[in-house]
């Protein structure tokens, strides 16, 4: 069944296709092809609504955040943590040592708006005037490193993308990491702002934003399923768009948040930008094997996993 | 993993503060030459930290337009040049639209990089979003014609391993035939400079730059930044050795943690850097007795060098007496994002040629550093395995390990 996704292409750039109708691969798929949600949560912030979520980014799990972690994040930063608390919270996965676990960060054009601000200061002011957090929390990597802060994930945590095909690339490098060790699980975070947001010299901006976060909580792919399941296929590699090929929209985090806002998220399907897809489905009835779940104290039972299993929306 | 399903690499391009051929930073590294000069290009005479490691601007690859090239921001010429080096190196350049051919580049900072050069240039990107069309990876993919998947990522200092694990991921799942992996990076800039600056991170041996990157040494005051690249083909053995490719090393093994502990401030617990060693040496399968030489992290600061430190000693026990440590980035500068691939080149260095690159400057060894050095000047040894550390902001750990074959 193809997918129906609403999908929002506001960039309006280079549209590309899928080589051919998505034939989602079965229970045979290979490995790191498949995954499971254990969790998500999608959240729309308008930048007024950003500083108290600054303050206080949403439920507590474990230990307190330290009230500086997000003293000097980027906006997109704060709201993308957001979703990663709103996901635990919804899902019920507030006892869950995530300590090994990995973290991916799919920032979109990071700090633009502080960059105007930056380079007004560092013209009027010099080598003094500029701030030493604008590199470390403005980089690819600030959204990925402050979520393993805030959740205590040693596992790996790196930034992907940075661009608007930064969803793709993210779902990419998700699913190959996924089998590559023993991961239980890994936290997929995208932000970006929509429309992006057009600062003038002094780094001031009067664009009507809002910043999106998505936040998905992926575990290897089980036999047992039963909830939303991504299904990614890189392609066959060749040049996309030929001729007579069926169309799917283009994987946008703004599309991916609609179609888990749905009553019933999906199925939905998404072409990659060198050829292949992502497809979001709901997978056969079940559950994700418990030995996903690790409390801190211990396994988690399968009442928990059922409590935290697919279904319950953010 | 077996011999034929082993990830070999097969192809390097390179672009360092110490030459834009792999021939050429050879040469340099093992003569302990350093790269470290007065920067060039932008006024630093309020900067702090005034010395950093540049790159000589990088030729056009052959095939490609010159005009086109020359138009392009420093940032997309480097990657063009890295990974046209590279193909070439390997084989594959004319061959290229054959097979797919992947991408994993390891960036850190491209929008802040390119928002800058594109002002300074009297661009209007950074106030313009629908300006900004097409990301670096994307850019590099259509200009070589590379069909297969690419993706960008980031984990600062670490990126480049990263990039060669997800790499060799990729290949082990057959999403690509041959992929292009490594880490570009073009920060040097007035304002990045003054950022590191004002972070208290930077040497402000000003007056004398070509010493200021000392690693290990009682004298450091911090790290010199660098800029520069390096791209590496891999592909899987089997196919490689099918078409007789020369090859530099297998990529036995990564290991990768995080601190979450501070965005800039390494952790004091050695624990999760140790981790990612002990995963790199578990995955290559190779005893922590039987490392021929360290590429280490070590930035030269004060509690940087020390901490890692505490980790090698951790790892290898009493093996570490007897494993020769250097930093290249004594000579090289830290090279920011791009630091593990170019350290990664490091390493192929060393076994292609038999020689240790050393630590430049290392006149007076901190007593808290207690390692078997390669102080001043390269060594004559046969290395059949290398490990590579590289730790970055965010509270990435990784480490690789490279193996002859």
């Amino acid at each position: 069944m193809r997918g129906t996704a609403r999908v929002n292409d506001s960039s309006g750039k280079d549209s590309w296709f899928v080589d051919a109708t998505p034939q989602p691969p079965g229970a045979d798929a290979k490995p790191g092809t498949a995954c499971d949600l254990l969790a998500y949560a999608a959240v729309r912030v308008q930048p007024e609504g950003v500083p108290a979520l600054r303050h206080k980014p949403g439920p507590a799990v474990g230990e307190r955040l330290s009230s500086s972690l997000l003293r000097h994040a980027d906006d997109q930063t704060v709201v993308g943590l957001a979703a990663v608390l709103q996901a635990i919270a919804s899902h019920h996965l507030a006892g869950t040592s995530f300590t090994d676990w990995g973290v991916l960060g799919a920032p979109r054009f990071l700090g633009r708006v502080t960059m105007a601000a930056a380079m007004h200061r560092f013209a009027a002011e010099g080598a003094w005037g500029l701030s030493p957090h604008l590199i470390p929390h403005r980089s690819l990597h600030a959204l990925s490193g402050t979520v393993s802060q805030a959740l205590k994930i040693h596992g790996p945590n790196f930034g992907v993308g940075g661009g608007s095909h930064g969803p793709a690339e993210a779902f990419l490098t998700a699913a190959a990491l996924l089998g590559t060790r023993p991961l239980p699980g890994l936290w997929v975070v995208l932000t970006g702002w929509d429309p992006e947001p057009v600062p003038d010299r002094e780094g001031r901006t009067a664009t009507a934003a809002v910043c999106c976060a998505v936040a998905l909580a992926v575990v290897p792919a089980t036999v047992h399923g039963g909830g939303l399941r991504l299904l990614v296929s890189p392609g066959p590699g060749r040049a996309a768009g030929a001729p007579g090929t069926p169309a799917t929209g283009p994987l946008t985090l703004e599309g991916l948040a609609a179609a888990l806002e749905a009553a019933e998220p999906g199925p939905a399907t998404w072409g990659l930008p060198h050829g292949g897809w992502l497809r979001l489905e709901r997978a056969r009835a079940g559950l994700p094997g418990p030995h996903f779940l690790r409390q801190r104290h211990g396994v988690i039972g399968q009442r928990e996993a059922r409590r935290a299993g697919p279904g319950s929306k953010a | 993993m077996n011999d034929q399903s082993a990830v070999w690499i097969t192809g390097v391009g390179t672009a360092t503060p110490l030459g834009n051929t792999y021939r050429a930073f050879a040469d340099n590294l093992l003569a302990g030459r350093s790269g470290v000069r007065r920067a060039q290009g932008f006024d630093v005479s309020e900067h702090p930290s005034q010395i950093v490691g540049q790159i000589e601007p990088v030729p056009c690859p052959p095939g490609l337009d010159p005009d086109e090239f020359a138009r392009l921001q420093p940032l997309e010429q480097l990657p063009l040049w890295c990974c046209g080096a590279a193909l070439r190196d390997a084989g594959w350049w004319e061959r290229r639209h054959e097979v797919r051919l992947g991408l994993v580049l390891g960036i850190g900072a491209e929008w802040l990089v390119t928002w800058e050069t594109d002002v300074l240039r009297g661009g209007e990107r950074l106030f313009r979003p629908e300006q900004d069309r097409e990301e670096l990876v994307n850019l590099v993919c259509r200009r070589l014609g590379l069909s297969g998947p690419a993706a960008a990522l980031s984990a600062a200092c670490a990126s480049g391993n990263y990039a060669l694990a997800q790499a060799r991921r990729w290949l082990e799942l057959g999403w690509v035939d041959v992929c292009l992996a490594g880490a570009c990076d073009m920060a040097v800039s007035g304002m990045s400079l003054a950022g590191f600056g004002n972070l208290r991170a930077l040497s402000r041996r000003n007056d004398d730059p070509e010493r200021a990157s000392r690693p290990f040494d009682r004298g450091r005051d911090g790290f010199v930044m660098g800029e520069g690249g390096a791209m590496f083909v891999l592909e899987r053995a089997d196919a490689a050795r099918r078409r007789s490719a020369r090859v530099y090393a297998e990529v036995a093994g990564c290991g990768s943690s995080s601190d979450a502990h501070n965005m800039v401030i390494p952790s004091p617990d050695p624990e999760p850097a140790t981790a990612a060693m002990r995963q790199a040496l578990a995955d290559a399968g190779v005893p922590p007795g039987a490392v021929d030489y360290v590429n280490a992290h070590a930035t030269g600061t004060p509690v940087g060098d020390v901490a890692e430190v505490r980790v090698l000693e951790t790892v290898f026990g009493p093996a570490l007496g007897a494993i020769p440590v250097s930093s290249t980035k004594s000579m090289t500068g830290h090279l920011l994002t791009a630091a593990a691939a170019v350290e990664a080149v490091a390493c192929l260095i060393a076994m292609e040629r038999g020689a240790l690159p050393p630590t430049i400057n290392l006149d007076d060894p901190d007593p808290e550093c207690n390692l078997r050095h390669v102080p001043n000047q390269a060594q004559e040894k046969k290395v059949r395995v290398a490990v590579s550390n590289s730790f970055g902001f965010g509270g990435s750990n990784t480490c690789l390990v490279l193996k002859a074959v």
